[in-house]
């Protein structure tokens, strides 16, 4: 099969989560994406041990899937150089992507205007904390820049603490927009000749991720912005219940007939037969009511119990399910958003985080996992670069490549 | 200034927010996005109130209104379906089939269309066919058991669904580019169920990875977390949060210490492996003591003195107020017609040469129905006033 983005190549100078998951995008889809690093140590995540204390196994997946199907090359920017290498890898390359503050990249001569001179055609994408044109410099992490878009402020019940959406949860989403400006400036590239800058702030992207809740505040509804309880959620009907095992999250609309197939599922209960739940009006305004008497029914039910009778009614319905369960669930594992790849690191196959977007004709692909640090340096120094080894030995020598 | 995406057109049949909002997307970057409404709308009910969603999710968008129920009304819909570029749905695959909108048929006079959509749980497997709703998806994802503190019901964030909107909008873009070079259509799905793996990305790919682990399966309380210093939240003295996050704490410790009254030097914590592993609860218990003493504002003033990765965790009137949120245009200011000055979420990604830009709110149903067709079907007047007067079109 073909691959999409065959063709295009990636300068992938990123560290950590959002850059290079950026990156990954990309390479799913064929680009040819070289990751830049510096050749002591590389990227910072290579050295990621644990994760939530976990001991991370004897692999480091938080590394090796976000980096899958790219080569590495190792050079040391900070020296001319090092920084000439580049310029000629800028030549031959169609994106420079670089989650690096703007600072660094200028001290090393890696601004938009240099290397786009060297290469008009060029895609120069950053993912900067706050955006091009905020004057705030602080350092931006993916949970401390969650914390300012108020989405964290909104989630769990009344007078807890704010909820932070998951480890690496801000990142991620930064990284998929950063993914489309890159294809964005792709496209009008490929009809115009003219490369540009393009930025996906890891501020701009979470603003965006809130977008639901945030516009409604924005035109003036104030209690989007708080915390609500399940306990008093407008449609009953629509709600997370407890049973005696797993939670299970009910989706239906507030109808009549969907309450009695409810009713009818949960065995009809004297306690739902109330005239206060006999319209949607009625369960509306008793909302409270009903979400407690419904809570006392699931509560004599175990999930899969439950689950059973609900299905039985016709009622949509899902189990709140852990991780435990969503490794074995058949449905991710048929559409490969899990797939088994082989890992050079442990010399066996593991299971990964496969493709989450499904192109029939051009789909993506994994064929191998996060690369050894500098393990292409060479090769492309001499093949795509056109370096002889007189010269690689002496950008050795002068430190520049490992 | 170019509109990158001028020579897309992108027929926009979506009911939800996410699907709406990523047809949007592109619309924002220059695509002719056109949606259609069916009729007999119902259509929302005018509230006298800003329809700030829609002016979000439909705008720069044109609108068609087709009653599909009729005969003529299909024939219409298929002649449109077949001179798009692409197509955007969450419509169920039966519902789009019985419209003669279904990928087969548009495919068999438009080979190289681009059809996506928004699946509940991907295009192949078992539970392909269940219901396209967000809260189910999440729910089997695993993520919610453990958003919350320790006894606290489930958490559902609805960032699953958002992740779909920039993977939609990710599917077609490279799908595009695929069809430049080869000439090639091809079907494009994007489930809730894939986007909300990918939202909780690094528990979920950690718990893959070892198989084990309750800090994976169930939630961790503040006062346990793995590392005081990231990923941690405590209460000031005005009851405002703080966060840090300085996952390496050498670095962040001689700055930090000073910042809260430890003693840097102090022999509880002065390693990094004491700090996270042997005293850990003991310095969150510090912590949670000292941040205690000082309302947010003050904390904040000193986080960016000392340059520190910590912030307060702020609601929505932060933003709202931010002039970095503007400068960025990452929320707009904009003149509406009917309500004045109002402000709207921008765009979260700046391009230099071709940004994106707010052209048009969301279309009424319908305003787009003649101009559409006569550029794209080239539908003369007497045949689409005949198509009104027959009730086929609005």
């Amino acid at each position: 099969m073909s691959k999409a983005l065959e063709g295009v190549r990636v300068i992938d100078l990123t560290v950590w989560f959002q850059g290079p998951v950026s990156a990954q995008y990309l390479a799913d889809f064929g680009a040819d994406v070289i990751k830049v690093e510096r050749p002591q140590g590389g990227d910072q995540a290579r050295g990621v041990r644990s994760i939530k204390s976990l001991e991370i196994g004897d692999w480091n997946q938080y590394f090796l899937v976000i980096n899958r199907n790219k080569k590495s090359i190792a050079i040391d920017l900070k020296k001319p150089e090092g920084q000439e290498i580049l310029y000629r890898l800028v030549e031959k390359s169609d994106v420079f992507l670089s989650n690096l503050a703007p600072e660094m990249l200028a001290a090393w001569n890696l601004t938009y205007e240099k290397l786009s001179s060297i290469n008009p055609k060029l895609v120069y994408a950053t993912n900067t904390g706050y955006g091009r044109f905020s004057k705030v410099s602080k350092p931006s992490f993916d949970m401390t820049v969650q914390a300012l878009t108020g989405i964290m402020a909104r989630l769990g019940e009344p007078g807890q603490p704010p909820i932070y959406l998951g480890m690496g949860s801000g990142d991620a989403y930064g990284g998929i927009m950063s993914a489309l400006g890159i294809l964005l400036a792709l496209y009008e590239c490929r009809r115009t000749g003219k490369g540009q800058s393009i930025d996906a702030s890891l501020y701009g992207a979470q603003l965006y991720l809130a977008a639901p809740h945030l516009q409604a505040y924005l035109a003036g509804h104030e209690s989007s912005a708080l915390q609500h309880s399940r306990r008093q959620v407008e449609n009953p009907l629509w709600n997370l219940y407890p049973t005696s095992g797993k939670w299970v999250f009910l989706c239906e609309r507030n109808e009549d007939a969907r309450f009695a197939a409810l009713c009818r599922a949960l065995r009809n209960p004297a306690a739902l037969a109330d005239p206060r739940f006999g319209s949607t009006a009625r369960r509306r305004e008793n909302n409270e009511a009903l979400i407690a008497a419904i809570e006392g029914e699931t509560l004599k039910y175990g999930h899969a119990e439950l689950m059973k009778a609900l299905q039985g009614a016709g009622i949509t319905a899902s189990p709140v399910n852990n991780f435990a369960d969503v490794i074995r669930d058949e449905q991710a594992w048929q559409n490969a958003y899990f797939m088994k790849t082989w890992c050079e690191e442990v010399q066996r196959e593991v299971e990964i985080r496969g493709l989450p977007v499904t192109l029939s004709k051009s789909p993506g692909e994994v064929h191998s996992l996060g690369p050894q640090l500098g393990q292409d340096t060479e090769i492309l120094m001499m093949d795509l670069l056109g370096y002889e080894w007189e010269q690689i030995e002496a950008l050795k020598a002068k430190g520049a490549i490992p | 200034m170019g509109r990158i995406l001028h020579d897309v057109t992108v027929l926009d049949l979506t009911r939800q927010f996410c699907t709406a909002l990523s047809g949007a997307f592109l619309a924002d970057f220059g695509a002719r996005v056109i949606r259609v409404d069916l009729l007999p709308s119902a259509g929302p009910e005018p509230t006298g109130r800003w329809n700030h969603e829609a002016d979000l999710i439909h705008r720069n968008k044109l609108s068609v209104a087709i009653n599909a129920s009729t005969p003529r009304g299909r024939e219409v819909f298929a002649a449109l379906a077949a001179k798009v570029d692409v197509i955007l749905t969450d419509w169920q695959r039966d519902e789009l089939a019985a419209l003669g909108v279904d990928y087969a048929k548009v495919s068999g006079t438009r080979p190289d269309v681009i059809f996506a959509r928004l699946s509940g749980f991907g295009p192949k497997g078992p539970d392909q066919d269940l219901p396209v709703i967000d809260e189910l998806a999440a729910a089997r994802t695993g993520a919610m058991p453990i958003l919350p503190q320790p006894g606290q019901p489930p958490v559902y964030t609805g960032a699953g669904a958002m992740h779909a909107t920039g993977m939609l909008a990710f599917g077609i873009l490279t799908a595009l580019l695929h069809r430049m070079q080869s000439g090639e259509g091809q079907e494009v799905d994007v489930s809730l169920f894939g986007a909300n793996m990918y939202s909780s990305a690094l528990d979920l790919q950690a718990f893959l990875a070892i198989g084990h682990g309750d800090r994976l399966l169930n939630p961790i309380s503040r006062l346990d977390v793995s590392n005081p210093m990231s990923g941690s939240v405590y209460r000031s003295a005005d009851g405002r949060w703080v966060t840090l996050t300085m996952p390496d704490t050498d670095r962040w410790w001689p700055a930090f210490s000073a910042m809260v009254g430890l003693d840097a030097n102090d022999a509880r914590f002065d390693t990094h492996e004491k700090r996270t592993a042997v005293n850990r609860l003991a310095l969150i218990g510090e912590l949670e003591e000292r941040f205690s003493r000082r309302p947010a504002g003050e904390w904040r003033r000193m986080f960016q003195e000392k340059q520190l990765s910590a912030d307060i965790i702020e609601q929505f009137d932060y933003p709202a107020h931010d002039p970095a949120a503007y400068a960025n245009r990452y929320i707009m200011e904009l003149d509406h017609p009917s309500f004045g000055k109002v402000k709207t979420l921008g765009f979260p990604i700046w391009a230099s040469d071709s940004p994106a830009r707010l052209e048009s709110l969301a279309p009424c149903a319908g305003q787009h129905t003649d101009q559409v067709l006569h550029e794209l079907l080239g539908y003369s007047r007497e045949t689409l006033h005949e198509l009104v007067d027959a009730g086929v079109l609005a």
